[in-house]
């Protein structure tokens, strides 16, 4: 093909998250061009590929959806009847259909690659008007809400067989996929790439008598930092001199009062979101990153902290045995075992520098074959290829 | 007398506690105005319910009713409006503060009461001067979350109410023992009043019992503090044993997904039944068909449940937080359990499930009649009349 490829990379709002906006970076770098739908919440990034079909305030809506009322009319006129008549039958509120529907059918993609599983109902029409459909198999609406909600399950079942093709983060993701009727040969995996020259290696120099423990995520139970407090607990009973501290929790009251009555006030801090440059600093500046989670599919912020020679303690949920074996390259435990879970840290924390650093050696040199962010592009690009060719 | 007792919203008809304790006064003598903050639909009751001002939403209607209100107040509750008033001034509060104050408050200095009780420590917050200022004594009631849980998130947040209360009610000892622990100086009196049920209500059936237990069930709102995800896993110990069980989860909450999705990764799911909210009259039916109930809360106030499965005759295991190693005697009338440890409350089920069918006959004859003794409706009602003696 001569002319390039015109994929929406759709979230729902931009900016995304960091690993979608790499995503998008990426793509539009390699000569793509990547079109955004949505809201509009923070500043665009410029870039000549990436071009922006935003809204964002009630105002800005309004014209937005008179500016593609008028140009569908003019240029797509069978096509915009067509897709009044799905809008209709959704019996959903047709506004926000429109202004969110128009502008991908007036500008429409080669493909339309959906980011969250759980938006699915609202785009299988594309496919309607030659627009290739994937999603991205990420994050809990993948692996918990189809489990915790009947619902959930029988719209994936229902839908995941017409999409034509799939990106999962890891190989049980796929697994889980399965489940719900998705072909093999659909699915590819490309795993999530990160950008190296911002995650600078950096070997420990000296042994600290202090455990530095750190854990970012959202304030979510999947997380599992109840488990992550009561391995802090058996931690302090077993006299180990350790600071642990929470990035993105700051007002959880299940977490304020297991901490309290852990008796743990003065060992662990609970740290409010902060910008992806300060997380950095953060992991660099710990002797341990701490992934309590019970289920995940690949947690970037572990990549990150093997990229930045920060030791990863992590449970073995969903893909992360996939990252990490054993006294490699990190230490995996059990998931919901807190005593498992400190009988690591401890292990850790009688590791000499020399094996530290071996450790970690071998985590970045596990990132830099497998997780690059040119890795992820190419195979991103490849699948997008396949996609269309079918 | 007359009591004003202020509280989230008018207690609904399966809140006992409060209504019972209404009825009670009343029934004495003493009348009852209720206060509370949301004006949804009531039913009718004998008491008299005042709402307080909104003040959110629509600015222009929140200036209204806020001007409205103040006006309302000084000119008809002049002497209580300006006592409070000169009450915040004199604790440092600035003017606008005290004014905003005065009109949040609106709705109860336009009554004349004997006492004000509010039924939440947290109620009491930004209106520890509002009894002084009618001429009321104040009473607050701590139950668990308020004084459990929020002060953690708001340290010294009582540090007001304790100087002006005149009379605390707990409804356990270590609600009390947290109320010291949250600086209280000891100034006012502390009375402990269990909760109570209506025992005429939930009493056992004569029924079959099956000698090996196998029935497990739960009622709670599926909150956190509940502690559900440790009884899935310490059910999930019992699983890997061998053990057959099936386990009843009644009550709804924003836990439903967590502890669904535990249930499927700890591989119970077959073992489990969600079943949401009931209605309180079937709550007693499936209590009537389980065998044991377990209530293994991280926080816990005192727990009627807990009171309603030993009037019904099960046997109960309860963690060790708050109120529960009250409401439970270990070993006498059901077993206490350290919280947060589901390896120990899998191997308390089993010691349980594994007794000689005379010692689970007696446990549960024994939590039957405590009960009864001590924690019916009839009690609960002397005892609060007493407390405003």
């Amino acid at each position: 093909m001569n002319n390039p490829i015109k994929i929406a990379v759709y979230s729902g709002v931009s900016p995304s998250t960091t690993f979608i906006e790499r995503l998008i970076g990426g793509l539009a770098k390699k000569g793509l061009k990547v079109f955004i739908f949505g809201q509009q919440n923070h500043k665009k990034t410029s870039s000549e590929n990436i071009f922006y079909f935003t809204y964002k305030n009630k105002l800005s809506k309004s014209l937005f959806l008179i500016k593609y009322c008028f140009l569908l009319s003019l240029y797509k006129g069978k096509e915009k009847k067509r897709l009044d008549k799905i809008i209709l039958s959704k019996k959903r509120n047709s506004k926000l259909l429109k202004v969110k529907y128009y502008p991908v059918l007036y500008h429409c993609p080669d493909i339309f690659h959906m980011q969250w599983a759980k938006s699915i109902e609202d785009w299988m029409w594309v496919q309607e008007f030659g627009m290739k459909l994937i999603l991205s198999l990420r994050g809990t609406h993948v692996t918990i809400s189809p489990i915790a909600d009947e619902r959930w399950k029988i719209k994936y079942s229902e839908y995941f067989h017409e999409i034509d093709g799939f990106h999962a983060v890891s190989k049980s993701m796929l697994s889980i996929s399965e489940l719900y009727g998705v072909e093999f040969s659909k699915m590819n995996i490309v795993k999530s790439g990160l950008d190296l020259r911002r995650l600078p290696f950096n070997s420990k120099t000296k042994k600290s008598g202090l455990v530095r423990i750190i854990s970012i995520g959202r304030n979510h139970w999947v997380k599992g930092y109840t488990y992550a407090l009561k391995c802090m607990k058996f931690l302090k009973e077993k006299g180990i001199d350790f600071h642990y501290t929470i990035v993105g929790v700051d007002t959880n009251e299940e977490l304020l009062y297991q901490r309290s009555q852990f008796g743990l006030k003065n060992e662990v801090s609970f740290i409010d979101k902060m910008s992806f440059e300060e997380v950095l600093k953060k992991i660099s500046m710990s002797n341990v990153l701490l992934l309590p989670s019970v289920e995940e599919g690949i947690a970037n912020v572990v990549l990150e902290a093997m990229a930045l020679g920060t030791l990863v303690v992590s449970t073995d949920c969903g893909g992360m045995d996939e990252v990490l074996t054993n006294n490699e390259n990190g230490f995996i435990v059990p998931i919901r075992d807190a005593e498992a879970m400190a009988e690591a840290l401890h292990t850790v924390s009688d590791l000499s520098l020399e094996n530290y650093n071996k450790i970690t050696k071998a985590a970045r040199a596990f990132i830099e074959k497998q997780h690059s962010h040119k890795k992820m592009i190419q195979e991103m690009n490849e699948l997008y290829k396949q996609v269309i060719n079918k | 007398m007359r009591i004003g007792l202020v509280l989230p919203k008018v207690p609904a008809y399966s809140e006992t506690f409060f209504l019972n304790k209404i009825k009670g006064l009343e029934k004495h003598g003493h009348s009852v105005v209720v206060f509370v903050n949301s004006s949804e639909k009531r039913q009718n009751s004998s008491f008299k319910v005042k709402v307080a001002p909104k003040l959110y939403g629509n600015k222009l209607k929140v200036g209204i009713v806020s001007i409205s209100k103040l006006l309302y107040a000084f000119l008809f509750h002049f002497k209580g409006s300006f006592r409070l008033f000169k009450l915040l001034r004199k604790d440092g509060m600035s003017f606008l503060q005290s004014i905003k104050n005065i009109i949040s408050n609106v709705h109860i200095l336009s009554e004349t009461l004997d006492w004000l009780h509010f039924g939440f420590g947290t109620m009491a917050l930004n209106k520890e001067y509002v009894a002084k200022a009618i001429g009321a004594k104040m009473a607050v009631s701590f139950r668990g979350f308020d004084i459990g849980m929020y002060p953690l998130k708001n340290p010294n947040c009582y540090a007001k109410l304790w100087e002006n209360v005149d009379k605390i009610h707990v409804i356990s000892n270590d609600i009390e023992e947290l109320v010291y622990k949250n600086g209280f100086n000891g100034k006012a009196s502390i009375v402990k009043i269990t909760p109570a049920i209506d025992t005429t209500f939930f009493k056992k059936r004569a029924q079959q019992v099956t000698t090996v237990p196998t029935n497990f069930i739960t009622i709670a709102r599926l909150h956190w503090k509940k502690g559900l995800v440790y009884t899935l896993e310490a059910l999930a110990i019992l699983k890997k044993e061998g053990i057959p069980f099936h386990y009843t989860l009644i009550g709804d909450g924003t836990e439903m997904e967590r502890l669904k999705f535990a249930a499927y990764q700890l591989g119970i799911s077959n073992q489990i039944t969600f079943s949401g909210k009931i209605p309180h009259e079937s709550i007693k039916d499936k209590l009537q068909n389980s065998d044991v109930y377990l209530q293994y809360s991280i926080q816990e106030g005192f727990c009627n449940a807990v009171l309603e499965a030993q009037a019904m005759g099960l046997l109960c295991i309860v963690s060790d937080a708050e109120g529960l190693s009250e409401n439970i005697i270990d070993k006498e009338t059901g077993w206490v359990v350290p919280s947060c440890n589901p390896r120990l409350l899998a191997n308390k089920i089993k010691e349980v499930i594994r007794l000689e069918e005379s010692e689970k006959k007696s446990v549960s004859l024994n939590a039957q009649k405590r009960v009864k003794e001590h924690f019916n409706l009839e009690k609960q009602q002397l005892e609060f009349v007493n407390f405003y003696i």
